[in-house]
């Protein structure tokens, strides 16, 4: 244990220092510029636990305390990095097809905003083809990104989101923190819904609390999306939004989440007329609509942006990857999502398709319960990690369509630790590191759901086949069903939770915190990894202070 | 009257199959992991959240209770609300089931279209090279997995050569129709012919490649049904003694030992058929044909039992329609059945 803390204190440090003030001076040791696949990003990993007997307890003091919020989220990630309460997979990539004859660029949140496409060549009417429809129109009921691509077409939200997730304006054109708990949006004139009427401030506070407060509509299930606001109301012609406590991501909430709905129309509806057609005040409006089937839009004219390029919008759906990827070559759909890695080269040969990736914002993980042996020695857990072949499942498996990681939070989000580097492949020091755990000759087995992420029973299956290779540990594969799994995952009782699994966790906040605090803080409501203060603290200290966003 | 009394008894004993359906599917909820709550609260919904929305589903009340609800609801029309659509269950089950059913009848047009004429060659041209190649077809067609020919199919008849489209249902066979009988202003319009011209033929090659996927291991089963029981039929001592009396050949084959034949065949077109309004999962799914298998397969993955439910009672009530047809029809060619 000592040796290993003592390991995880020095290069806490290092890290920590690296990547603050001291960058330039320690860069040189660890900056070879590369990707790690050499392994010689993680030497000073490998090398830290060699040879600093005795050094530990100082170096853990030398840590100088985080002040501004990001520090907090940086030094967060660092500990997870070291105390692996999961074993760190990659980020997926969202793969598209689109037709050559569009301009698009992909966005990294796994949404399809149509009013970015535009049409180079033929009719100005565009298809797109997912792998499934809506579970219902009404932006305030789902949680899944299809319903999410259909919706988003006719409603916006008080802010949006660029491309590359940066926050703009959208139905806000102004925004300010008035004091803790409290910020103010400034409402954009002249915007008017589909149906004729114009948006008032009233609108804008109905859906804010129609999607945090049970009592008025619905519940639902996007309350988690805007974790913290407690209401909205209208004051002095704008909207005032109130939190519990600081809040501060809640611009980056309400750049991602709720979008914004007219109140008489919902009110004057019932729930299935609300579910079967839709009034924004978004770039495209609804002109029919076949559920499972079918929606089809055309550009709406009073749009308070920029009109879209595409005068007609079909957003259809193929459960198959193989029928999207043929609908596409054969040019019956311009645009397909979650193209497989082994369809890749199909759509990339072909002179009128080509293939669109990006990093998405999803990671995925294989969670280790902290209270059951033998996960719950860091040792082991972090044994686990340095047994996988991270680079070699990237690369067979997902064709490059992935990155690395080696921490929760993914590159580009505020709090990403640049100075943390996936674990190396070590199979010696794996194994040592089981013994130091106690728990040589451990059996262990991953569950997995099937086919809910890109690959997943694949990756669980090379995860659990390197781990086997280990001489004292055995690990085999369970492919369960996603819905069991999730339950057992969502029940908020830890004992309810299988002990080692597969997850994948999409956050388009692009923020640390909604990743750790669900995760793996000790309130989180799905967390594996209820036991370190030292987490439960920064990520408390982080959400009391005030953030960019 | 005597087939009037048949198919009464059928008919009583159709509803208590349903019913024996509807109550297993609502006691397999109880047994089966996964809770639907999952996918309809919020993620960081506490334990008192969780257990409103399941008070607002019924999912609190006693197993019986939650039974008679039910089955009270169900004799009204009433399938309940969709969990996670918030829409009634029987307005998404309903939409389904045409699409299901032209599949399934298409399906087995192909097979009986293919197979009967193809199974009767073999058999009256035993060791041919029609009968090798019947016989190969049939090997070929039982071993060939429905998900591999579909994707053959699209890649080499849809993409690589154009013929049909690669997949979907733009227009249902019965919508075709509505150009012929649209009203307007409370008064008949003229029928417009192109019209339904165009919406037949836009069915027709849309439903062309999942027909015949599906229908490809119908027909070659039954092709070799019909090609065994011709040859037994064929050496009855009803067909020697046809045949010494100088009837045709043609009809001793078609007339006679065809008819004997299409006994068993009909029972296991009935069977397959019935099979097919549940089973055609995968010829779905290759061809984005938006029916009642695939919205079965999704609503288990998110335990909407309303939708689950609704679905397997009208799967149910087909297969039980359907044989009850098909004892009509057994009735009708053999009418000894009937006593």
């Amino acid at each position: 244990m000592s040796r290993d803390d003592s390991d995880v204190n020095r290069r806490t440090y290092l890290k920590y220092v690296g990547g603050t003030a001291a960058t330039v001076g320690l860069a040189g040791c660890s900056d070879d510029g590369g990707d790690g696949s050499d392994g010689s990003d993680g030497s000073d990993v490998n090398d830290g636990s060699d040879g600093e007997d005795g050094s530990d307890g100082e170096d853990e003091e030398e840590l100088p305390e985080p002040e501004t919020r990001e520090e907090h989220l940086r030094r967060a990630n660092l500990r997870l990095n070291e105390r692996a309460p999961w074993i760190y997979l990659n980020r997926q990539y969202s793969v598209y097809g689109i037709a050559s004859r569009l301009d698009w660029t992909a966005r990294r949140d796994e949404r399809i905003e149509a009013q970015a496409i535009s049409v180079t060549e033929g009719e100005p009417s565009v298809t797109i083809t997912q792998s499934s429809m809506d579970s219902g129109l009404d932006p305030h009921d789902h949680r899944e990104t299809p319903t999410d691509n259909i919706v988003v077409q006719a409603h916006d939200g008080v802010l949006g989101r660029n491309a590359d997730g940066d926050i703009i304006d959208a139905l806000a054109t102004d925004y300010e923190r008035l004091e803790e708990g409290r910020v103010r949006f400034e409402i954009r004139d002249g915007v008017t819904f589909h149906n004729g009427d114009e948006l008032q401030p009233s609108d804008i506070a109905y859906s804010v609390n129609r999607v945090v407060d049970g009592e008025v509509g619905i519940e639902s299930p996007q309350r988690d999306q805007l974790a913290g606001v407690t209401g909205a109301e209208v004051v002095d012609g704008g909207v005032e939004v109130t939190s519990d406590g600081i809040n501060p991501i809640v611009f980056s909430l309400f750049a991602s989440y709720c979008k914004v709905v007219q109140q008489d129309w919902i009110e004057s509806r019932e729930s299935s007329e609300i579910n079967s057609d839709m009034n924004g005040t978004g770039p495209f409006q609804v002109v029919e609509y076949e559920q499972d089937v079918q929606i089809v839009y055309e550009s709406y004219e009073d749009y308070w942006g920029d009109a879209p390029e595409i005068d007609e919008l079909t957003i259809r759906a193929a459960s198959e990857s193989s029928t999207r990827v043929s609908q596409l070559l054969a040019g019956e759909t311009d645009l397909i999502v979650n193209v497989p890695p082994q369809e890749v080269s199909r759509v990339r040969d072909e002179d009128t398709t080509e293939v669109a990736a990006v990093p998405s914002t999803r990671v995925v993980f294989n969670a280790m319960r902290y209270d059951v042996e033998p996960f719950s020695s860091v040792e082991f857990r972090q044994a686990l990690n340095y047994a996988i072949d991270l680079d070699s499942i990237i690369e067979n498996i997902l064709q490059g369509f992935a990155d690395p990681t080696g921490q929760p939070t993914l590159e580009g989000f505020v709090g990403y630790n640049e100075e943390v580097d996936p674990y190396p492949q070590d199979v010696e020091q794996a194994e040592q590191l089981v013994e130091d755990s106690g728990h040589a000759g451990a059996e262990i087995t991953l569950e997995t759901p099937v086919g809910r992420y890109l690959r997943d029973v694949e990756i669980a299956q090379a995860v659990a086949n390197q781990i086997d290779e280990l001489s004292n540990v055995s690990c085999e594969v369970e492919q369960r069903d996603f819905a069991s799994l999730a339950g057992e995952v969502t029940s908020g009782e830890l004992e309810n939770m299988p002990h080692f699994y597969l997850l994948g966790w999409g956050n388009t906040t692009f923020d640390a915190s909604q990743t750790i605090i669900p995760l793996l803080t000790s309130d989180g409501a799905l967390s594996s990894y209820r036991e370190d203060e030292e987490v439960d603290e920064l990520m408390s200290e982080s959400q009391n202070l005030p953030g960019e966003n | 009257m005597a087939l009037g009394r048949f198919l009464l008894k059928r008919g009583i004993q159709g509803v208590l199959v349903v019913w024996g359906v509807v109550t297993a599917v609502f006691l397999l909820r109880f047994i089966t992991p996964g809770d639907p709550v999952t996918f309809v609260a919020p993620l960081d919904a506490s334990a008192e959240l969780r257990a409103q929305i399941a008070a607002e589903l019924g999912l609190d009340q006693p197993l019986y209770v939650q039974y008679a609800d039910y089955i009270v609801g169900l004799l009204q029309g009433d399938m309940g609300y969709s969990y996670l659509r918030g829409t009634e269950a029987s307005t998404i089950v309903l939409a389904r089931v045409p699409a299901t059913v032209e599949l399934a009848v298409a399906a087995t047009v192909v097979a009986v279209v293919i197979a009967i004429p193809l199974g009767v060659i073999s058999a009256t041209r035993r060791r041919d090279p029609a009968d090798y190649g019947a016989t190969l077809f049939s090997l070929v067609g039982i071993s060939t997995p429905n998900f591999w020919l579909g994707i053959m199919l699209i890649l080499v008849l849809s993409v690589q050569l154009d013929i049909f489209p690669t997949s979907r249902r733009p227009i249902g066979f019965f919508e075709t129709f509505a150009f012929l009988v649209t009203v307007e202003n409370g008064f008949a319009a003229p029928m417009n012919v192109g019209a339904f011209l165009d919406g037949l033929r836009t069915w027709l090659w849309h439903i062309a490649l999942p027909a015949v996927t599906l229908g490809t291991y119908f027909t070659a089963l039954v092709t070799r049904l019909t090609r065994s029981g011709m040859i037994e039929e064929l050496g009855q001592p009803y067909v020697r003694a046809a045949r010494a009396k100088g009837l045709p050949e043609s009809l001793i084959q078609y007339k006679h030992a065809l008819q004997n034949t299409l006994i068993p065949i009909v029972t296991v077109l009935g069977l397959q058929l019935g099979t097919l309004i549940g089973g055609a999962v995968i010829t779905e799914a290759v061809f984005a044909w938006p029916g009642l298998g695939t919205l079965v397969i999704d609503s288990i993955n998110v335990r909407d039992w309303p939708l689950i439910q609704g679905s397997l009672i009208v799967i149910g009530t087909g297969f039980v329609l359907i044989n009850i047809f098909v004892d009509a029809l057994y009735a009708y060619l053999n009418p000894r059945v009937v006593h």
